[in-house]
């Protein structure tokens, strides 16, 4: 199927010269050429190559950390989502509890969110603050959740890239925090620290 | 001779108009009018908190007493926006403060709230009623404490979704003895235990109390306490449904049950032992509403708690309930107008519950009232599609997910084209459809064909080339929000449908084939438009005209580019634009 397009807007609120050209290749910088765009004829199967390329070629799926596939798919609320991977994590003891006979609690019957609280202290600032890890599920989180805390001591900062984040682990050492999954970070994490670089 | 009725007379009469679209007509009738309707609009919704300023806002409605906001797109609560990306709602509760002294209601949707805000909310508003935050972040049960403590006459503090920062179970106790206002609590969000005391006192001294959610951690054996305490609730959300003590947990529940004459919606039921369903027996034949959605339990005792609900006319459900429960769902509930059926397993390939298309079938055959639909499931095919559409022409809403990416008809191994354009083309007064599935760009010719009513579509892994995209913008009408993930939609569409970017409110694309080249020019020829580029990965300075942009987000706006984005997001300046040589 062809079909014909116009590519300028049925008004005109701005001089119908358009200063750039948009397939533009290697020359991405606005090029001053003066170029009154043509009409379009839809060529089905150029468009296809072209998009293609972008699509195939150039392009990763946005692969999910844990190894799930797809991000956001299938399409559920990141609350239920969370929901389903306490109810299927309790396999493996993910919490590590055990009754008497050795055997793994059923997470089933205590599923709800333990507490799970460090303190947190950042360079320069007095008072010191607890976050609850057990409601945080990735570094990039608790990132964005510090920067909120502590949003009055970060200037203009908005990723807080001056700052490094150090965590004690719980064999005393202090280590840089975002080497080991986040399913490891919180079993071993004493405490935080954003040091200043 | 023009003669005109007095102001106060236009004002009674204009009090009886509440539909915002309605509202907006009277303002355009002329200069007094809009005068007088902008003096006396009490409620305010913004779809899109960006949109519109917050100065703009209190500058023409001064007198409001009610805000709805939304801030980040829809499809963040898949998590496909990034962390930081915006929808602080900070500018908009310090603006109010200053300019809405009697503002009563706040609604909040995907909003970055903090404590500092809520301690405001607290504190600016002597009359404060509502406070709503719907799928929230950015805020602890500090923040809650403050609301509990300041709020003399609130009414009704709904969590909905929100992810709370629990820093203590205690915020609870904060609400003062005299405060005796609440109508509706809705804390099922916030992972750890709220005090129980504080709860049980707050319950028993809230006499309008209708809608109750508790959380998780709220143990079964304290819930007939709660019941006894508000016999007059209409909603119910459950804690935690089984209980590791036996003895008398189960009489004194469904005794507590009883008592509540007035009760029509539950919801809640984690972690359910199917051996105490039967205690809200006495509840079943009154029930309009039913969420058993974080419930896995199995088919049998679903149907066993179905069948005896005739008045249903919302049903969440995980898809243990399989098609025999949907059969039941078909026979039983002849007034069910919502029915929303999630995956129980949705990583895994192979389904280990025996739900398919037919389920939906069953229920589309025998419940004729029913209009709105969400349903994941592992197969489809396009015959079941046409049948129910065939059978619901009433459908409003049809949001179909078949969990594998570009699953054929699983009978014909077509795509399922057809199956979807029977639903738009039967289906005249549909407005929200979501699609998956395979698809090619027939099946967007049929959308722009048939669904002059849509408002909303969400679009993942389909199609085969632009003339999709032209197909839907050139031919719904009414079309307001559309998403679009992982598709090859490139610029060509876009560009050719400037003009309709600016009738919707919103259009999001990620992981598609659209060019920063083309996203500049969009930006260059429509000053009313945000275009958002979002790149995580690169530095969006050295982007190439050509190069692909991995999300992008584009909205109408007066209110000109924001400033409060994140380094990896960028508005395309008009600006710099025309001045780079």
């Amino acid at each position: 199927m062809e079909l014909e397009l116009s590519l300028s807007p049925p008004y005109q609120k701005t001089p119908s010269i358009i200063n750039k050209s948009f397939h533009g290749g290697d020359d991405d910088r606005c090029s001053s050429t003066v170029t009154r765009f043509p009409r379009v004829s839809w060529n089905q199967d150029e468009d296809d190559d072209n998009n293609k390329r972008f699509f195939n070629g150039e392009y990763q799926q946005d692969m999910d950390g844990d190894g799930e596939g797809l991000i956001g798919w299938p399409p559920l609320h990141s609350w239920r989502k969370r929901f389903m991977e306490e109810n299927h994590s309790g396999g493996e003891g993910f919490n590590g509890r055990v009754d008497e006979e050795g055997e793994n609690i059923n997470v089933m019957n205590n599923n709800y969110n333990e507490l799970l609280f460090v303190k947190v202290k950042m360079d320069g600032v007095g008072i010191a603050r607890k976050i609850d890890l057990n409601a945080i599920h990735s570094y990039q989180m608790l990132t964005s959740t510090l920067i909120h805390m502590f949003h009055k001591y970060v200037e203009n900062d908005e990723d807080g890239a001056s700052y490094k984040l150090m965590y004690q682990h719980k064999d005393g050492h202090w280590l840089l925090a975002g080497d080991i999954p986040w399913e490891m970070f919180i079993q071993t994490v004493q405490r935080i620290q954003m040091v200043r670089k | 001779m023009v003669y005109s009725l007095p102001e106060e007379v236009l004002e009674h009469v204009f009090s009886f108009i509440t539909l915002d679209k309605d509202r907006n007509a009277v303002s355009l009738v002329c200069k007094s009018w809009y005068e007088i309707e902008r003096w006396c609009r009490r409620r305010i919704f913004v779809g899109n908190c960006y949109a519109v300023s917050p100065s703009i806002m209190t500058r023409r409605f001064p007198e409001v007493r009610s805000v709805e906001l939304k801030g980040k797109p829809h499809f963040a609560d898949f998590n496909l926006v990034p962390e930081g990306w915006g929808g602080f709602a900070c500018p908009w509760i310090s603006e109010m403060s200053r300019a809405y002294p009697w503002l009563e209601e706040i609604r909040l949707k995907r909003m970055v709230v903090t404590d500092e805000s809520l301690e405001l909310i607290s504190t600016s508003f002597k009359n404060f009623k509502v406070l709503v935050l719907s799928s929230c972040e950015g805020f602890s049960t500090d923040g809650l404490a403050a609301i509990a403590a300041n709020c003399r006459n609130l009414r009704k503090l709904d969590l909905r979704e929100s992810e709370v920062m629990d820093l203590s179970g205690h915020w609870l106790s904060h609400f003062p003895n005299t405060c005796t206002s609440l109508e509706s609590l809705n804390i099922a969000c916030l992972g750890s235990e709220v005090s129980f005391s504080a709860l049980e006192r707050l319950v028993g001294r809230s006499p309008n109390l209708k809608i109750l959610r508790l959380n998780r951690a709220v143990p079964l054996e304290k819930l007939s306490t709660l019941l006894c305490r508000a016999p007059q609730l209409v909603e119910l959300g459950t804690g935690a449904y089984s209980s590791g003590i036996r003895s008398d947990v189960y009489s004194s529940l469904s005794k507590a049950f009883l008592g509540c004459k007035e009760l029509k919606g539950l919801s809640g039921f984690w972690d359910v032992d199917p051996s105490y369903l039967l205690a809200f027996y006495s509840v079943c034949s009154r029930l309009t509403s039913l969420n058993l959605s974080y419930a896995t339990i199995r088919s049998p005792d679903i149907t066993k708690v179905i069948s005896q609900c005739p008045n249903l006319q919302r049903l969440w459900v995980l898809d243990h309930v399989e098609d025999s429960g949907l059969n039941a769902v078909a026979l039983s509930c002849k007034d069910l107008r919502e029915l929303r059926v999630f995956p129980s397993d949705p990583y895994i390939a192979d389904a280990n519950v025996t739900l398919t298309e037919q389920g939906l079938v069953s229920v589309s055959e025998g419940c004729p009232k029913l209009q709105s639909v969400l349903y994941f499931c592992r197969q489809m095919s396009n015959s079941a599609l046409i049948t129910i559409a065939r059978n619901r022409p009433n459908l409003i809403c049809f949001r179909l997910c078949v969990i594998e990416p570009r699953a054929p008809d699983y009978l014909t191994l077509e795509p399922l084209d057809v199956g979807f354009g029977a639903i738009v083309e039967h289906c005249k007064e549909l407005r929200r459809l979501s699609l998956s599935g395979l698809l090619t760009d027939r099946v967007f010719e049929y959308i722009g064909r048939h669904a002059k009513r849509l408002e909303m579509l969400s679009i993942a892994f389909a199609g085969n080339s632009d003339l999709g995209l032209h197909h839907v913008l050139s031919g719904c009408d009414g079309l307001r929000k559309l998403e679009i993930r992982d598709c090859p939609f490139g610029d060509k569409a876009l560009l050719a449908n400037v003009a309709k970017l600016e009738t919707m409110r919103s259009l999001w694309m990620s992981s598609c084939a659209v060019s920063y080249g083309a996203c500049k020019f969009l930006s260059q020829k429509m000053p009313m438009l945000n275009v958002e580029v979002i790149d995580e990965n690169g530095s969006l300075d050295s982007r190439f005209d050509s190069c692909p942009v991995e999300k992008l987000y584009i909205y109408r706006t007066v209110a000109g580019p924001r400033s409060d984005m994140p380094g990896y997001i960028r508005t395309i300046d008009r600006d710099r634009v025309n001045t780079i040589s």
